[in-house]
């Protein structure tokens, strides 16, 4: 096997000396000539009717070039649901609503002139239970919103999440052990480093451009067009320009109000304007990860195999809709697929209240339910008499086998990362002690092979190479610090036969990248790499052509190594890459070297009925484990050990791989143990770092991540998806190490010193 | 409100300046002296993004009085690197051990590392720990901005 | 931030002079770390800001029998302190865990109890060292013990255009030993849910102890180690954090304890009376019912940890894990 130059080598991010010395610029850092300044004025109420906006004052104030309010500006209705707009006009739902904003020549006066602006409110009661919200005759959300077969008034979302696989009811009554559960889990924050921003601005024909930190530019492209289609500007043309980005974890997945706010005080100002959220806003402003309330039934036969799994969700929507609402289609994907379950049913409510509303985070649903299905394996095991290793062995998924919703597993590392984690944690000596440590584990599945969530989930790649040498890979896909480019480099140079210091990734601008679906499902190495691959494959056979004329050989008979192209039959005959291409540019009847491809997976759409089919062309597996020490007197927990065992098909970055892992363990366990966002009456009592608890450098336990290399099929150069699997195992691994530990069940999120105490307490009384 | 004359050395030069007396030290870096490679990340010194050198102490820049840096000496992201050396050494093992992602927290992190191992050249993994626990980063989980600080311990 | 002047005085009663002059507009600031932050909350809005980094001789830290500190010491100075480690360690303990290094190198020790939050860091270790304030204003200087400095949240008894101007901490007895436990959500940036001190003098301490003494051990156990028969507690102060509208004494604990034989049923009362004479509350970083249980287990824990600090003087170990 020949070994690689560039894939599989440790090799440092593209940009990483720009950051390191300070000059990568992000949305922070961009100034305009003329620029304004946006500031938004939220409600502070969770509902009310709005009386009245006297703007005058902001007006007034020197400096301040425009004020916007719900009622002076188009109707631009966002959103999948289509239920939200920029500024909303008649009432507020929730506290995060924008209802005025101003632009202003610096930041200081936009603010002083949003706190000049006067709202008359009406305040109205409220409603945060989303279980009283489903509940008949209960307080409307949106009044006009009916739903159900009798399209009645109703804070339940017309989705149609359910999912049927099998006969679960025949399935309970065949079962010798049965668990039931109730799971919780709340609302947390990405926490990107660089908070939101935008800059709008239109050229003199009203074509805009926007400089975005957004992780689908191609698909914010589309959402810019259908505002200023709405705004009345039809036939115009939209540029996204992304800045570098400081974090995503899927908060740039949607197109928020502040954008629509930003483009239309750049149309009455006809200035460029940017808006920038402060880490407040960041906290109360931004869509949090879905909140759920898991209803959960497992059973096994005697023996420990699973016979089915039975799992009602309650989706605490907020005032609006976002990608929240869609989870439950990830979250499918566990319940359908994570270990053998040949039974299985899944119904998921999501339900108007007055909180903030969620949208995409990092795995997208999959935490919150493996957090509930991983949990409760252990439950079942424990039932059933079986060590929660030999339990999660038994019922383990295997490369082949077709899942209940009709996922094709091709290569599947999951009994090898089982087993790795129990060896690295000595799991037969060091479970079962009870004594204030213990040992827990759980797995995961995710999509590793993209996702077929819209109509396509293609990239387009071009490469093209000059004079020089240097190959230029210009991809529709996004960099928000994970290391796309690189692998992206890394690929084509293996592809290509050159090195990774020859190549120069362009991901930014959408008047020159190809179209891309965008940075989510971890599917950026997979396709954006299996497309670069194609491209360099293509720009491979031109050069070839024009080499084998120079050197007298047949294009089949010829290969490109390490910049050197040479003949396979005869070694000794061979250029460097460099000679053929000046050649092919200054010949007379010269050429370019520039190929494009466009790759969209053969996976499929799940079809819109039975929510079955072959999402994605191959799955991710890992399974993490844990040794914690719990302070019975304290409630606290401290991780001793954590392993992090993943399928990755093959690491063509071995160190952004561990740094993935890393980051991912990191937030999951922050998920687990203390972060929240608190809201009392619909607003976030703690909107910053202090009480916001996210994980510092003391923080962090060490982590070692185990990598096993499957080698997909599909996957370029065997690869497969890795940003998400590093947060999806890391609650339920430790919930069940604490319950080794001493014996007490946390079934709510983040299981915090107190909830372990109180449980502590209880168990001793009872 | 009268301005205020703020005489200092940044990154090794005098400079001099006009300054409102209300203005942060990261407002003056930033819009003033148009460096931007100080980073705001949340304006209330809880995540360190802003961390400059104060003779050589590392201090939240985003709520620190920009006059008071008055005859002292301060440096940015912007002087670490030698202009005849070229990348300091902590820049390079940043670089090459995987300690940056997204880049936002590096700046303030590269800073924090610098005044620990100016210090410290020996630190226990504890004390990088603890060197470093005043920097937030989401994209990391820490684990490799530590080991580039190790390795660059290593080294001298 | 709303506009403010910057004033930069060059002594102090320059600095009183004009805290007069603008009363209600002017603002004393330290390092700035509290100061800058409630103004861009605008918790305060204040039109000038009196400095006092321009006036020397306020980072001071003398010690000989007396500690006396400025109140522009730095917690960070503090941290580095090998008298105070060694003399003062709850002192040591509380500023090692306040906040982040860029911090601790600009708060001052006086701003932290001037700014008088119930969670103020350096407020339990100085209550149970019995620290007195040496407050000055316009024509007057008086000392103010420093249990009676806090009167509300973010409420001392200083006056309009008085400044602290030092801190002082009493010579200890001998065999004393003290220390400060901030129990915390995570392990850096953040405030205690709850913050406990303990300082305690014993009549006699038997130095020949060279390992480690866990402090979750009963009394019994470590009596029975030293090989002693007994142990008096000659003095006690127990201080409490976020467990009461201001930092507070648990003096009706401490009576139980002060002159008494130590044993563990001794101490189990003591902690159990001190928890049930604060008033903790509710709040969005902890549990009322959680405050009380832990202040049961904490002041039992610092106990121990006193003791050990006076049985082993010379190597100050904080242990890793207290259990």
């Amino acid at each position: 096997m020949e070994e690689f130059i560039n894939v599989g080598k440790r090799i440092p991010k593209l940009d990483a000396e720009e950051k390191v010395t300070g000059r990568a610029v992000y949305i922070h850092d961009l100034k305009f000539p003329g620029m304004l300044y946006g500031k938004i004025l939220y409600s502070p109420h969770p509902h009310a009717r709005i009386k009245g906006i006297d703007t005058s004052k902001a007006e007034r104030l020197p400096g301040v070039k425009a004020v916007l309010t719900g009622n002076t500006i188009p109707p631009v209705k966002f959103g999948f649901y289509k239920d939200n707009v920029p500024l909303k006009a008649g009432k507020v739902r929730c506290c995060r609503d924008e209802v005025a904003a101003v632009a202003a020549t610096d930041p200081d006066i936009a603010e002083e002139a949003i706190e000049l602006i006067k709202v008359d409110y009406e305040i109205l009661p409220a409603i945060f239970d989303p279980e009283e919200a489903m509940k008949e005759g209960a307080l409307l959300v949106h009044e006009d919103h009916v739903g159900g077969k009798e399209k009645k008034p109703t804070n339940v979302l017309n989705l149609p999440w359910r999912f049927t696989a099998g006969d679960v009811e025949q399935a309970r009554k065949d079962s010798a052990y049965v668990a039931q559960d109730r799971f919780r889990v709340t609302w947390v924050n990405h926490c990107c480093m660089g908070t939101s921003g935008c800059v709008a601005l239109f050229d003199p024909k009203d074509n805009l451009t926007m400089y975005s930190i957004t992780q689908i530019p191609s698909l914010a492209q589309k959402d810019y067009l259908g505002a200023l289609s709405a705004m009345g500007l039809k036939e115009k043309k939209v540029r996204v320009i992304k800045t570098m980005i400081g974090g995503g974890f899927g908060s740039k997945l949607d197109t928020y109000a502040f954008e629509y706010i930003a483009i239309l005080l750049a149309h009455k100002t006809r200035k460029p304007v940017k808006i920038l959220f402060s880490r407040e806003e960041e906290f109360f402003a931004t869509s949090p990860r879905q909140p759920a309330i898991i209803d959960i039934a497992q059973g096994c036969t005697k023996d420990g195999r699973l016979t089915f799994r039975d799992i009602r969700m309650i989706l605490d929507n907020g005032a609006y809709t976002s990608w929240g609402a869609t989870t439950p289609s990830v979250m499918m994907m566990p319940i359908s697929s994570l270990y053998q379950v040949p039974n299985v049913r899944y119904v998921a409510k999501c339900v108007y209240t007055n909180n903030t509303y969620s949208q995409a985070m990092r795995g997208y649903g999959n935490p919150q339910a493996t957090f509930a299905i991983d949990s409760q394996i252990d439950t079942l095991a424990e039932m059933a008499g079986i060590d929660p290793l030999d339990f999660r062995l038994r019922n383990s998924n295997m490369p082949g086998e077709i899942t209940p919703q009709n996922f094709k597993i091709t290569t599947c590392g999951l009994k090898e990362c089982i087993d790795a984690v129990a060896q690295k944690l000595d799991w037969r000596q060091n479970r079962g002690r009870r004594n204030g440590r213990g040992l827990g584990m759980a797995s995961m599945i995710h999509v590793g092979g993209g996702a077929r969530v819209y109509n396509s989930d293609g990239c387009g790649t071009i490469i093209k190479i000059d004079d020089f040498g240097t190959v230029n890979v210009i991809t529709g896909a996004t960099d928000m610090g994970q290391g796309a480019d690189t692998v992206i480099a890394q690929i084509a140079a293996e592809e290509l036969g050159v090195r990774v210091e020859d190549v120069v990734v362009t991901h930014t601008d959408t008047d020159v990248c190809p179209w891309d679906v965008g940075a989510h499902a971890s599917r950026t190495t997979f396709v954006a790499g299996n497309s670069a691959r194609g491209a360099a494959r293509r720009v491979k056979e031109q050069l070839l052509e024009v080499a084998a004329k120079s050197m007298g050989e047949s294009p089949e008979h010829l290969d490109i190594r390490n910049r050197v192209i040479y003949s396979k039959i005869d070694p000794e005959k061979k250029t460097p890459i460099g000679k053929i291409l000046r050649a092919a540019h200054y010949a007379a009847g010269g050429r370019m070297m520039i190929a494009e491809y466009f790759y969209d997976p053969p996976n499929e759409n799940l079809d819109p009925k039975e929510w079955k089919g072959n999402l994605s062309v191959t799955y991710a597996y890992g399974t993490h484990g844990v040794e914690v020490e719990v302070d019975k007197e304290t409630g606290q927990v401290k991780i001793l050990k954590y392993v992090a065992a993943h399928d990755v098909g093959r690491a063509i970055n071995p160190m952004l791989l561990e740094g993935q892992v890393y980051g991912g363990v990191a937030m999951g366990i922050g998920y687990a143990l203390t972060e929240r966002l608190i809201l009392k009456n619909g607003k976030v009592v703690n909107p910053n770092f202090l009480d916001y608890k996210m994980l510092t450098a003391k923080d962090v336990p060490n982590i070692e991540p185990i990598v096993i290399e499957t080698n997909d099929p599909f996957g370029p150069f065997g690869a497969k998806g890795i940003g998400e699997p590093g947060l999806v195992p890391t609650a339920p691994a430790i919930a069940n190490a604490i319950y080794d530990a001493v014996g007490v069940r946390i079934k709510e999120l983040p299981i915090t010193p107190e909830r372990v105490l109180a449980a502590l307490k209880e168990k001793e009384q009872g | 409100m009268d301005k205020q004359i703020l005489t200092f050395t940044l990154n090794g030069e005098p400079v001099q300046l006009e300054i409102e007396p209300h203005l942060t030290l990261l407002q003056v870096l930033r819009e003033e002296l148009e460096l931007p490679g100080t980073k705001e990340g949340c304006g209330m010194g809880e995540c360190g993004a802003c961390t400059v050198l104060l003779d050589g102490k590392t201090v939240n820049s985003c709520i620190f009085p920009a006059l008071e840096v008055e005859g002292k000496s301060v440096m940015t992201i912007e002087g670490v690197a030698d202009a005849k050396r070229g990348l300091h050494p902590i820049q390079k093992a940043f670089v090459e051990h995987g300690a940056v992602q997204c880049g936002f927290c590096t700046p303030g992190m590269v800073l924090s590392a610098k005044a620990l191992l100016d210090e410290n050249p020996k630190p226990t993994e504890e004390e990088i720990r603890n060197g470093i626990a005043g920097n937030l980063c989401r994209c990391t989980g820490y684990l490799q901005i530590i080991e580039a600080i190790k390795a660059v311990s290593n080294q001298l | 931030m709303k506009r403010f002047e910057y004033l930069r005085p060059k002594t102090l009663d320059e600095a009183i002079a004009l805290l007069q002059h603008y009363g209600k507009k002017a603002t004393l600031i330290a390092g700035g770390t509290d100061v800058i932050v409630m103004a861009k909350q605008k918790k305060v809005v204040p039109e000038v800001l009196i400095s006092l980094q321009g006036i020397p001789g306020l980072d001071q830290i003398h010690s000989n029998g007396t500690l006396k500190l400025g109140p522009l010491v730095t917690h960070r100075a503090i941290e580095k302190s090998d008298v105070i480690q060694r003399e003062y360690p709850a002192l040591s303990d509380a500023v090692g865990w306040l906040g982040s290094i860029q911090i601790r190198n600009v708060a001052t020790i006086g701003g932290n109890i001037c700014t008088a939050a119930p969670s103020a860091d350096t407020a339990c270790p100085l209550l149970v060292l019995n620290a007195h304030l040496k407050i000055r204003g316009a024509n007057s200087e008086r000392t103010v013990p420093i249990d009676q400095f806090f009167i509300g949240p973010g409420q001392t008894t200083l006056s309009p255009g008085e400044i602290l101007t030092e801190i002082e901490i009493p010579e200890l007895l001998p065999n004393t030993g003290s220390a400060y436990w901030k129990h915390q959500r995570r392990l850096a940036l953040d405030l205690p849910i709850l913050g406990v001190a303990v300082l305690i003098s014993l009549d006699k301490s038997t130095v020949t102890c060279s390992d480690l003494l866990c402090t979750t051990s009963p009394i019994s156990a470590v009596l029975h180690r030293l090989e002693e028969d007994e142990l008096l507690c000659k003095q006690i102060r127990i201080a409490l954090g976020v467990a009461a509208p201001t930092p507070m004494r648990a003096k009706k604990a401490e009576t139980l304890l002060r002159g008494k034989k130590i044993s563990d049923e001794l101490i189990e009362e003591v902690a159990d009376t001190a928890s049930k004479e604060a008033q903790p509350r509710d709040s969005i970083r902890g549990e009322a019912w959680y405050r009380r249980d832990m202040i049961k287990v904490l002041v039992k824990r610092m106990i121990m940890q006193s003791i050990e600090r006076v049985v082993r003087p010379d190597e100050n170990v904080f242990p890793e894990r207290l259990w």
